[in-house]
């Protein structure tokens, strides 16, 4: 006898067969789902911003507790290493002392002209203010980002785009934040972008990284000045997320194009950094009703599109029987009524007063009239 | 795990038995994420050395206990390790179910191998993944230079004997000697 019966096996690979249809359709669904993702990161790469900040917050503490042990072993090993060489160190140091005491001299009566003229001129110097000091507990080492991962958050008042920085030098930027951790956008990976200065020529360029140790520098003007090794780069202050000033790398091989330099920092060796404010940040936009406030079609504003409006009512006045109240758009700009409307003067947009401009007509849309010639409004 | 008799079949300590030992599902998982979240120690090499243990995870278990490492799995592996490495979102998540589901599907047909050709395998494996998740990348708005790429896939290639090591002492401890 025939136990179990044929046709139980039978129906028993079919159900192997629904099975794996079902996980391969399971599986195609993973993927579609996956590559939708990618697509929506494309467009819009800060729409996992909170999670993103979730996910290090949960392993900053865990690198926070790990890395103990092993800076501990690290100050001891440095303590010893300490004691080799020290005589010889000594001396060094105090024959720099020496030289040091009377470069501070010379330094102290720059510093007070310095300050006179800044005075004479009243510039007015951005307030740097430190927001957080953070241990360093993550990284993301891999060939695409490279950053780091600091134990301060937006409990701390760390935001997005506010420059990282060490006594030596500039780390970076943070560029995601959770309320406990921050990933900081080292200088060596490949979107970071500092804008710098040469300290020898005084050209401005970008010190730009490459996943590697070594950064770029990048769109310098006046290039046909060739750099030399050992220039200083130091950051220049445009962009307004960098205070001036901060070093930032040393050019090691000036003729090639484009110049390589070292970063003053090694992220490798630090303990604590600093989170400063950002220097100049953009200030926040005032928000602006587009329906209350002209806006010179050069400039592409809004929702404008004259030629859809100004032939709507042509078009039902001749399908219509009784032809609705016209639309005011003819008289938008050249009525007076309107003026008071504009918040903008033309002449302040910086518009030729000729140009056409677009005023809100009853129907809380932008119009501007194709055929009457604008008028400036009182 | 290796459930010899039917659960309704089952003596009472037998099903406590066996409902105690369904953590063990968890395991590849656990230990894939594991690997991901070293992968985030604070090590700032020179040159991109951190191996994609996230990867070896994700294809050893899916040699190992195909059925504990589906696709599905991968992809939230791969979503986690995207978050944590501040990558776009979908750059693992795509490519680690593709692994699973490619060793899958290759396991399937030719049947198991010798270490050495999985080593291969993973070479193989790991180099198409790197210049996938560099253009995945790269289509998000990561450009980055191949070069720095290579250098981890090496590095992937050299972690792999200690990483299947591990992987195969916790299978025998926890799982059982078969695969």
């Amino acid at each position: 006898m025939d136990w179990p019966p044929p046709s139980r096996r039978m129906s028993t690979t079919r159900r192997e067969q629904n099975l794996a249809l079902l996980g391969a359709l399971a599986s195609g669904a993973v993927i579609a789902v996956a590559l939708v993702l990618l697509l929506l990161s494309r467009a819009n790469p800060e729409g996992s911003a909170r999670l993103r900040g979730t996910a290090i917050d949960l392993v900053a503490p865990v690198w926070s507790v790990v890395r103990v042990p092993f800076d501990l072993v690290g100050t001891g090993l440095g303590y010893v290493g300490d004691y080799i060489g020290a005589a010889s160190r000594n001396r060094d140091l105090e024959k720099l002392t020496a030289e040091q005491a009377r470069a501070l001299q010379t330094q102290a009566a720059i510093k007070s002209e310095n300050q006179q003229l800044r005075s004479l001129l009243k510039v007015v110097t951005p307030e740097r203010k430190v927001i957080a000091s953070a241990r360093i507990a993550g990284a993301s080492s891999g060939g695409v980002v490279r950053s780091a991962v600091v134990s301060a958050g937006s409990d701390s008042g760390v935001t997005v785009g506010q420059p990282v920085r060490v006594a030596a030098g500039l780390v970076g930027r943070t560029v995601e934040v959770g309320s406990s951790a921050t990933r900081v956008l080292l200088l060596t990976d490949a979107n970071s972008r500092i804008p710098v200065t040469i300290v020898r020529t005084g050209q401005s360029a970008l010190v730009v990284g490459a996943s590697r140790a070594l950064v770029e520098v990048r769109e310098r003007v006046g290039a046909e000045t060739p750099l030399v090794a050992g220039d200083r780069l130091v950051t220049s202050g445009d962009g307004g997320v960098f205070p001036p000033g901060i070093p930032v790398a040393v050019v090691v091989n000036g003729g090639q194009e484009p110049p390589l330099a070292r970063p003053f920092v090694n992220p490798a060796g630090l303990g604590m950094v600093l989170i400063e404010s950002a220097y100049l940040p953009v200030p926040a936009t005032v928000p602006v009703d587009a329906n209350t406030v002209a806006v010179p079609r050069e400039a592409g504003g809004g929702r404008a599109k004259p030629s859809i409006i100004t032939s709507t009512p042509r078009a039902t006045a001749s399908a219509l029987p009784p032809p609705p109240p016209p639309p005011v758009t003819a008289p938008v700009v050249t009525a007076t009524p309107a003026a008071p409307a504009l918040k903008f003067h033309p002449k302040a947009m910086n518009v030729p007063l000729a140009a056409p401009v677009l005023s809100p007509t009853d129907n809380g849309r932008l119009s501007a009239p194709a055929d009457a010639p604008a008028a400036p409004p009182q | 795990m290796n459930r010899t008799a039917p659960y309704r079949l089952m003596s009472r300590e037998e099903r406590i038995d066996w409902w105690a030992g369904q953590w063990r599902r968890t395991l590849p998982g656990l230990i894939t994420l594991g690997l991901v979240v070293l992968m985030t120690a604070p090590i700032f090499a020179p040159l991109p050395l951190m191996p994609q243990l996230g990867l070896l995870g994700v294809f050893i278990w899916a040699t190992f206990q195909p059925a504990m490492m589906p696709p599905w799995l991968a992809f939230v592996i791969g979503i986690v390790s995207d978050l944590l490495f501040g990558l776009p979102l979908g750059v693992n998540a795509t490519l680690l179910p593709l692994t699973a589901m490619f060793v899958r599907g290759f396991e399937a047909r030719f049947g198991h191998h010798v270490y050495r050709f999985d080593w291969v395998m993973l070479a193989a494996v790991a180099l198409v993944y790197q210049v996938l998740g560099w253009q995945a990348a790269r289509f998000a708005g990561n450009a980055t230079g191949f070069a720095p790429l290579l250098v981890q896939w090496l590095t992937t290639v050299a972690a792999y004997p200690a990483v299947v090591t591990l992987c195969a002492a916790l299978q025998r401890r926890f799982i059982g000697p078969r695969s």
